[in-house]
């Protein structure tokens, strides 16, 4: 099989270069866990990590992409902190991976409190990239994104987008937009998405970036009208709905990202073997049917492009963050 | 009977003291930024009202009649001070000895030094609790419970 | 109609038999909460129909609830945040001997608010859930605001010390991350703190383990709460009951409205109830000290908060709470799609879960009464069992939630703060109600104060917020009337002698 061949090629490569961390029978089967594997979120039952994670192992099973079975460890607080510095003690632990999102990557920017970065773990792949929406109610006067710009730059701070806290996403896109246009809008952190939604239907606030499975329903029931989409292609939900650039707003497409990472200091094939595994994982008919309900992007990335997306994607948040006025502190 | 140094006295002093440093933590911060409220203006006035609030209980105890609350019972808060660092001790060794033997050693010790009842029995309590918690908690309904360095 | 037929087959009744066992087993134990369990047994619902697996999980979540009253009366252990306020008067009852009582009135309250909440829920969810949109921020802050009023309610001898205590569970409940301006606040350098104090740990901090410090105090007594004697002290008696009456009404209403507003919370519903009940009783002296209205209200209310906390999640996929959140997930990886249009496009689902809840708080009802005389006797256990087991169940409930050491070390500085506060004469519910609504009124303010551009008239030109503010002050200015009123009847007396 092709997975035993890259297995044993990668552990002999080992062998010869020097010492490993691989005894001498694993030299021919390469890695396997042989206890359930825990996968570490940062949020508890039923957030938004929490859910893909128990998704992924229902799949994992169906797919028996792994001799064992995967259970998924609830580590909720510092947005991400915990659950980063959790993994990062797990060092050289062959059974803990964890699941990680943008707010990994973003936290530790603006909080010295979080002293554990993504740049300490080691790095699995990248799964999914969540596209947005800017929505507003469906009765609202705005028919294209450009209404609603040209209404805030005449109301200066007037307009109110509802979103997470001011470090996610949906205050990313308001950022981004208000530099690139020069338009100003207030923002409202509401802690549930819930809430988030409420108060745009009930309309005290104007808009809101909002993901394509929350908004799906609301768009088919008329309460919701969408005026762009925060992605680079169109999404097949949402064919008549323009992206940001086509709308007419050159401005980068910030992704919500999730991916898997895994404790410091494991050894070259455990990596190996679990890219292999979410690799398979997001090719598989279950993953793709998944992705599709849920209107995600594929954006698999094996452990050396999802390095690098690392340094750009902190990159470019540190400058959009400070361009904000945030304070960042790495 | 004294008028200073009562439980009223004393609590209102401490709380005084927490309401001043909450200012204090408070004040450091933003108390009205652009966008409205900062983090520092709910802290300042709560912080205020509890300065405010527990001064007068500390003058109201030193005017009020002397004699009128029964005195605190050292012997007694002794005890629960005794059961209480019990409990922190079981706490901290939760990580070395896992729970299993943590809390056995725990509910022997409140059995047989707190209830005075015979080694024999505390000893049977602390090994049938801790048996009925593995069981109820581990075995059956999986919840994780910390194990120590000897793997349970 | 069409629903019972769902409903009724063998197999949903199986599953939703299962699934209030379990939510009833939960509910006792400390700290299982209702949505882990629910995560939990999620893979297995693939294999179902769908329409079982929410019968099923629909089950647990409402069944908690029943159970949540079980360990906060015989223990003082709130086996779920709601049942916090159960504690107050439920153990005082079961100190008394009244245990049985206190657990018959739980059930019995949380049945018949229970069906009033899913009665709402079959007639008026949808027109209901467009009124809740109304309700934003300001609004919010009223709630809040109304539910801090009720500290005067709750206070006891010493206002003072109340409010004292309230201002300490403010402050606990801005500890962590502000989450408008990252700031950290009072995390003294924790990790940990930054996403603040779980009020689950609080509170069995201050009242189980608190209560447990305070009664090691006495030495060597075997027994130290009396054993109810005989039938009659093993169930309600027809007095009891009938005290009761407008504490099912008030619960159940006031519950299953405070529901249907997402992110309002069961704890604020079953104070608030608790407080009516308390303002309106003619025995509101007495409460605190075990007053059976005490027990039904707040129970009555955090079950029909259950059937209120659907109607977002159904008529327009919005979920209100953790775990009105995670069934909201489970939906959608069944494949269904929450929102406004989901009734009429999965009417048998619904009116299947609907029916299945009538039923399943039937059985409830059938499983629970029959037990309370059995859940009484744990009470016979000597004291050197009793409370260590307390320990025990308290330690395990925290550390079962987060897997956190840190958290349980909280736990025993709650426990010690819960016995200084006994003996110093702290009143602790005033605490834990800052502690709850602290963070939800700042944001809620803050919030509004940004709709409305820095103007704080926002909260007095809409109407809602308007009215329970208007209440809260009300309600506030109570004591001062009460004070008025004991200094015209002394000065009246002097002058009469």
């Amino acid at each position: 099989m092709k997975l035993q061949a890259k297995q044993v090629a990668l552990a002999t490569v080992i062998a010869l270069a020097g010492p490993g961390a691989c005894a001498p029978a694993a030299l021919a089967q390469g890695f396997k866990p042989t206890r359930p594997v825990e996968m570490v979120v940062h949020t508890g039952p039923g957030g938004g990590s929490d859910v893909l994670a128990r998704a992924m192992a229902i799949m994992m099973e169906k797919e028996n992409l792994l001799p064992v079975r995967m259970q998924v460890l609830n580590k909720p607080g510092g947005g991400g902190a915990v659950a980063a510095a959790y993994l990062a003690e797990k060092k050289g632990d062959e059974n803990t991976i964890g699941l990680f999102t943008g707010v990994w990557l973003t936290g530790p920017l603006t909080s010295d409190k979080a002293k554990v970065t993504l740049k300490d773990l080691t790095p699995i792949a990248r799964l999914v990239l969540e596209p947005a929406l800017i929505a507003v109610k469906a009765d609202a006067p705005y028919k294209t994104l450009a209404d609603f710009i040209a209404a805030a730059k005449q109301n200066p701070g007037q307009l109110k987008q509802s979103g997470g806290s001011i470090t996610s996403r949906d205050n990313v896109v308001r950022q981004l937009l208000q530099k690139n246009t020069g338009a100003r809008w207030t923002y409202i952190s509401f802690p549930g998405g819930g809430e988030r939604i409420a108060a745009l239907l009930g309309g005290h606030v104007n808009v809101m970036v909002i993901e394509p499975a929350e908004a799906g329903e609301h768009i088919r029931a008329g309460n919701m009208r969408v005026l762009a989409q925060v992605s680079d292609a169109r999404l097949d939900g949402f064919p008549d709905v323009p992206t940001l650039k086509e709308a007419g707003f050159d401005v980068p497409v910030v992704p919500q990202v999730r991916g898997v990472v895994a404790p410091p200091e494991i050894p070259r094939q455990n990596v190996a073997y679990w890219e292999e595994v979410f690799r398979k994982l997001s090719q598989s008919a279950a993953w793709r049917k998944f992705l599709a309900d849920n209107q995600f992007e594929n954006g698999y990335q094996n452990a050396a492009e999802v390095t690098k997306f690392y340094g750009e994607f902190t990159d470019r948040m540190r400058g959009i963050l400070q361009d904000a006025g945030i304070k960042t502190v790495r | 009977m004294k008028r200073f140094g009562t439980p009223d006295f004393w609590s209102g002093l401490a709380l005084a003291g927490l309401g001043t440093s909450i200012v204090a933590e408070a004040a450091q911060w933003e108390y009205l930024g652009q966008d409205g409220p900062g983090p520092g203006f709910f802290p300042l006035w709560y912080g205020i009202a509890m300065a405010v609030l527990s001064l007068g209980l500390v003058v109201s105890s030193v005017l009020r009649q002397p004699g009128v609350e029964d005195p605190i019972d050292w012997a007694k808060a002794r005890r629960a001070f005794a059961a209480w660092l019990a409990l922190v001790a079981a706490v901290a060794a939760l990580e070395l000895l896992g729970f299993l033997l943590a809390f056995a050693a725990l509910v022997f010790f409140l059995v047989a030094v707190m209830y005075r009842r015979p080694p024999g029995v505390a000893a049977a309590v602390a090994l049938a609790s801790a048996a009925a918690f593995h069981g109820l908690f581990v075995l059956v309904l999986g919840v994780r419970l910390p194990t120590g360095m000897l793997g349970f | 109609m069409q629903g019972f037929a769902v409903a009724l087959q063998p197999v949903n009744l199986l599953w939703c038999l299962l699934g209030v066992i379990l939510g009833t087993v939960v509910g006792i134990l400390p700290g299982l909460a209702p949505s882990g369990t629910i995560a939990m047994l999620l893979p297995l619902t693939f294999a179902m129909n769908p329409a079982a697996a929410m019968i099923m999980l629909a089950g647990i979540y409402y069944g908690a609830k029943y159970g949540g009253s079980t360990t906060a009366i015989l223990l003082n252990v709130p086996g779920e945040s709601a049942s916090v306020v159960t504690c107050l008067d439920g153990h005082q009852m079961a100190r008394k001997g009244r245990a049985g009582p206190a657990l018959g009135i739980a059930a019995i309250a949380s049945f018949i608010a229970g069906t009033v909440g899913v009665l709402g829920l079959m007639l008026v969810a949808p027109p209901l859930a467009r009124m809740a949109l109304a309700f934003s921020s300001p609004e919010y802050f009223a709630l809040m605001a109304l539910g801090l009023a009720m500290v005067v309610l709750l206070a006891g001898r010493s206002m003072v010390k109340a409010l004292l205590a309230m201002l300490v569970g403010l402050w606990i409940s801005s500890i962590g991350t502000d989450p408008f301006s990252t700031t950290s606040r009072f995390i003294f350098g924790q990790l940990e703190l930054l996403s603040g104090v779980d009020f689950v740990i609080a509170a069995i901090g201050l009242f189980a383990i608190g209560e447990v410090l305070a009664c090691m105090e006495a030495r060597g007594q075997g027994q130290l709460l009396p054993v109810p004697r005989g039938l009659r002290n093993l169930l309600p008696s027809v007095r009891d009951l009938k005290d009761c009456r407008f504490a099912f009404a008030n619960g159940s209403v006031i519950g299953f409205l405070i529901g249907v507003l997402p992110g309002a919370g069961s704890t604020v519903a079953s104070f608030i109830s608790y407080g009516v009940e308390k303002a309106v009783s003619r025995r509101r002296d007495e409460f605190g000290q075990g007053v059976v209205e005490g027990v039904a209200a707040p129970e009555a209310a955090n079950n029909s908060e259950t059937g209120g906390a659907l109607v977002p999640l159904l008529t327009l996929g919005i979920p209100g709470s953790a775990t009105t959140a995670i069934l909201l997930a489970a939906l959608v990886l069944w494949g269904f799609k929450p929102g406004p249009l989901f009734i009429s496009d999965n009417p048998a689902l619904f009116w299947g879960l609907v029916a299945s809840m009538y039923i399943g708080n039937a059985m409830l009802l059938v499983l629970n009464l029959p037990l309370v005389p059995l859940f009484a006797q744990v009470l016979r256990a000597p004291a050197h069992v009793l409370y260590p087991l307390v320990f025990g169940l308290s330690m395990v409930g925290v550390y079962s939630v987060s897997g956190s050491l840190f958290d349980l070390g909280l736990l025993a500085g709650f426990g010690l703060l819960g016995y200084l506060m006994r003996k110093l004469d702290y009143p602790a519910a005033p605490l834990i109600l800052g502690l709850v609504l602290g963070g939800a009124m700042e944001r809620a303010l803050r919030q509004s104060l940004m709709m409305s551009e820095g103007s704080l008239s926002i909260l007095a030109t809409r109407p809602i917020s308007a009215v329970m503010l208007s209440l809260a002050l009300l309600i506030l200015l109570i004591p001062l009337f009460n004070k008025a009123n004991a200094w015209r009847l002394r000065a009246l007396e002097q002058n009469d002698g």
